[in-house]
């Protein structure tokens, strides 16, 4: 090869990055002004809304609540004493303990005085049989409660089990040790009963970041901002993610994902596409992406909505391994999911879903940590070949560490337009602060999980869940 | 001075497309100490806000009761009353201070004031949710002579001002509110039809109007709201008009129905459904049998044991339960027989509960 060939090759790399680059950042201004206009619509929407009149409706639609657990007997008294506290009227809460070693179960049959049940189960997808049954509380106040007791079997294999056990015509999937507040429900719901002109075939709610706030009895009592950077790190990505990436979404009617720690299914649908998928760590984002690929394949009009509002709390990890853990699984998830459904990507017979939610995942999900190590190391062999234009590098990288710190400020206005969860004074410095550094510091972390998750797709497939070691929201 | 001139100069000879960089991070830097001002300014003000939100509340709420209890008789405002009023219309020329009272207001408070005005302006909006937001307030304050003015709203293009308009109509005028159905073209939301219900059931009067108009609906939402009307009212005389709904062209009605036809335990039902029933969804199939479940008897039995072999778990259940309870005999037959592994599961269930 010539020079001026060499020359080419390099000119074409530069004009592809560039390319990625620009429509990232365009991509992400697009969905900042999206989001805005979504989210002063909700409220305005919601600002006449009065959800105590859906509460106490005899007619109003049953729900179950399916929670799976495994190895949570430090915290799954006070849990299911949270998920028990919601003021909507016509619910259950199904706590699937997926072959726990600890005592969870005991403690439960001991806190909610509960007794084995003859329970009639329509298995209508295969799971793990049971183990010692299932539970019902002979104590009134818990009648609302179920507590199977069945065959580890891994996340998906435990929420199937809840969908085969519950009686409800909807469903809403959470992480047991999520914090849900007392109108959750009927604000999830919403969405399902007021939409008229198509079906509403699921609704996802945000995450936020419990650590640090103040939880007494399964009641968020106080919100703070955690004092450790990797925690307030977390809760900025948590705004961009779920104020400005999926409220967007919601919008266009292109949503792909609703959290796995908490999102209300229409169960009919659910099971009529065969319930979770237990081949895959992302099994959250995939059953949203089946159920789109059936409505789609029906030729029905659909919709999965979207609620903005704080109602389901989490804790966060609160170190590096954990989170990196955490992250390599999602990566996984996204992986997966993208590769099976890999039919609906840039088809048009999937209209929205096939022509710009896939291949937005894609892109800017899937690829994103690749080019962008990709990018590094070729910025590293120039530096080598002492063949860096710095003039052109160091602009770049001031522009590109300018538009994260606006992105994540948009979000942060977001935030205090909208909810303003974090009222304290001193707080919106502390996030002004992380803003900065954020980059520097949370970034390579995130990156390095996203390309671990890579590596342990291709070359360790035995490799499933991490483990979250959990402190309990009431001790965070 | 020198320095400066140097990065001119060296700002100048860059390439454009460096230079326009340069230009926006710029421009991105100028932005990003301007939304951290705006932000700790907005923080301050929402803080404030806050505080004086509070202040507020406590200060009417505290003007309020002295109100409601000056007064010594309902229809006359006594002295202490005027004053009161007095002072309240002042904080009502002001939007932010307006608002904490309507939260607290009652209706003779709220005429006097003048805030009734400040509603029924609002109707004349352009924007939807100042519209919706007029309509609640009257809505809230029992305004039944903006009727005329908000009928209108019952068919308006966005759905929150439909909404409002209808709950306005029921919760005001009652059941005769209801008569918007008569000519309702738009959808009447499951969360509207819910809403409309819990208003209606806090009324002493539970007389109800004839529903059978609506039940004859052209708009298909009103006639899933009129059979809603119908079990909550056990609208019994209706019965006729049930049957012929049962060949109604929407599924959801025809399932409802049966549902309600179910709830009436009514027998005749059965001699409507069971002819259609191998033409009749799955979903109405396992209302039917439902249905069966309260008002079957000896007579069908033969249909009954036909779907025995059903591949609805659901249906097989209701089968089995049936079976026991007109013919101990038969089940016990079919418990013999069984080498279905769900008919063996639902036997054991049925015989243990």
């Amino acid at each position: 090869m010539d020079s001026s060939t060499v020359r080419i090759i390099l000119l074409i790399i530069h004009l592809l990055f560039f390319i990625y680059a620009f429509t990232v950042v365009v991509s992400y201004m697009f969905l900042a002004v999206i989001s805005s206009i979504e989210t002063r619509e909700y409220l305005k929407r919601n600002s006449f809304v009065n959800y105590s009149e859906i509460l106490s409706s005899t007619v109003s639609p049953s729900i179950s609540i399916i929670a799976p657990a495994y190895n949570e007997s430090l915290n799954i008294i006070e849990n299911v004493r949270s998920l028990l506290s919601s003021h909507y009227v016509n619910y259950d809460v199904i706590i699937v303990n997926d072959g726990s070693k600890d005592d969870s179960l005991e403690k439960l049959i001991e806190a909610y005085d509960l007794i084995e049940v003859n329970y009639l189960i329509n298995n209508q997808v295969k799971t793990k049989p049971l183990r010692r049954g299932v539970f019902k509380s002979t104590n009134p106040a818990f009648e609302k409660l179920i507590v199977v007791d069945k065959q580890n079997g891994g996340k998906a294999d435990a929420l199937n089990c809840g969908l085969n056990i519950s009686k409800s015509d909807y469903v809403a999937c959470i992480d047991v040790d999520c914090l849900l507040l007392e109108d959750a429900l009927q604000k999830m719901i919403k969405p399902f009963l007021e939409v008229t002109d198509l079906k509403v075939i699921a609704s996802g709610g945000v995450i936020r970041i419990a650590n640090s706030c103040i939880i007494k009895e399964g009641k968020l009592m106080d919100v703070n901002l955690p004092s450790k950077f990797i925690e307030v790190a977390q809760i900025l990505e948590y705004l961009r993610s779920f104020l400005l990436g999926r409220m967007a979404w919601s919008r266009l009617n292109g949503l792909l994902v609703i959290s796995g720690a908490f999102g209300v299914f229409d169960k009919k649908i659910a099971l009529e596409v065969g319930g979770y998928d237990t081949n895959t760590v992302g099994e959250d984002m995939e059953i949203i992406v089946r159920m789109r690929r059936y409505m789609e394949e029906k030729g029905e009009k659909y919709k999965v909505a979207y609620i903005p509002d704080p109602l389901c709390w989490t804790e966060a990890p609160d170190n590096y391994k954990i989170l990196i853990s955490q992250r390599n699984r999602w990566t996984r998830g996204t992986i997966e999911v993208l590769k099976l459904h890999r039919k609906i990507g840039f088809n048009p017979k999937y209209k929205l879903l096939g022509m710009l939610s896939y291949p937005y995942w894609f892109f800017y999900e899937r690829l994103a940590p690749v080019i962008e190590v990709i990018g590094i190391l070729y910025f590293l062999i120039l530096i080598a070949l002492q063949n860096v234009k710095w003039d052109y590098a160091f602009a770049f990288f001031l522009l590109a560490y300018l538009f994260s710190v606006t992105f994540t400020i948009i979000a942060i206005f977001s935030e205090e337009f909208s909810f303003h969860q974090y009222k304290k004074k001193g707080t919106g410095f502390k996030l002004l602060f992380v803003t900065l550094l954020e980059p520097f510091v949370l970034h390579p972390f995130i990156l390095y999980a996203a390309i671990r998750g890579n590596i342990d797709y291709y070359f360790n497939k035995k490799l499933k869940w991490g483990e979250m070691t959990r402190k309990g929201l009431s001790k965070t | 001075m020198n320095d400066l001139q140097y990065y001119t100069e060296y700002f100048w000879q860059l390439p454009t497309l460096v230079k326009v960089v340069w230009f926006i991070s710029g421009v991105l830097f100028v932005v990003i100490l301007a939304l951290i001002g705006y932000l700790k300014f907005l923080r301050s003000h929402l803080r404030g806000n806050e505080k004086i939100l509070m202040k507020y509340q406590k200060e009417y709420e505290e003007n309020l009761i002295n109100y409601l209890y000056a007064g010594d008789d309902e229809n006359e405002i006594s002295e202490v009353q005027r004053a009161l009023i007095n002072k309240m219309k002042i904080c009502v020329t002001d939007k932010f201070k307006r608002n904490i009272i309507m939260a607290h207001a009652i209706q003779k408070f709220y005429f006097e004031t003048g805030l009734v005005n400040h509603a029924l302006y609002k109707l004349k909006a352009r924007k939807w949710d100042v519209i919706a937001s007029g309509i609640k307030e009257l809505t809230q304050f029992e305004v039944k002579e903006a009727h005329n003015e908000i009928v209108k709203y019952v068919k308006h293009p966005n759905r929150e001002v439909r909404n409002e308009a209808q709950l306005y109509l029921v919760s005001l005028f009652q059941f005769k509110g209801l008569s918007f159905l008569d000519k309702l073209e738009t959808p009447l939301s499951e969360w509207a039809q819910i809403q409309l219900l819990e208003i209606l059931q806090k009324f002493d009067n539970q007389e109800i109007p004839n529903i059978t108009p609506w039940l004859q609906s052209k708009n298909n939402s009103v006639v899933q709201f009129s059979l809603k009307l119908a079990k909550i009212y056990n609208q019994f005389d209706v019965k006729n008009i049930l049957f012929k709904l049962l060949s109604h062209e929407n599924k959801e009605i025809r399932i409802d129905t049966i549902q309600v036809l179910n709830y009436f335990q009514d027998t005749e039902s059965k001699h409507f459904l069971k002819p259609n029933f191998i033409n009749s969804s799955l979903e109405e199939q396992i209302e039917f049998f439902k249905l069966l479940e309260t008002i079957a008897d000896k007579e069908d039995e033969a249909f009954i044991l036909e779907n025995v072999a059903h591949h609805n778990f659901e249906i097989k259940l209701s089968v089995l339960k049936i079976l026991k309870a007109i013919n101990v005999e038969k089940f016990n037959e079919v418990k013999l027989e069984a080498t279905d592994v769900q008919v063996v599961e639902i036997v054991k269930f049925i015989e243990t509960n």
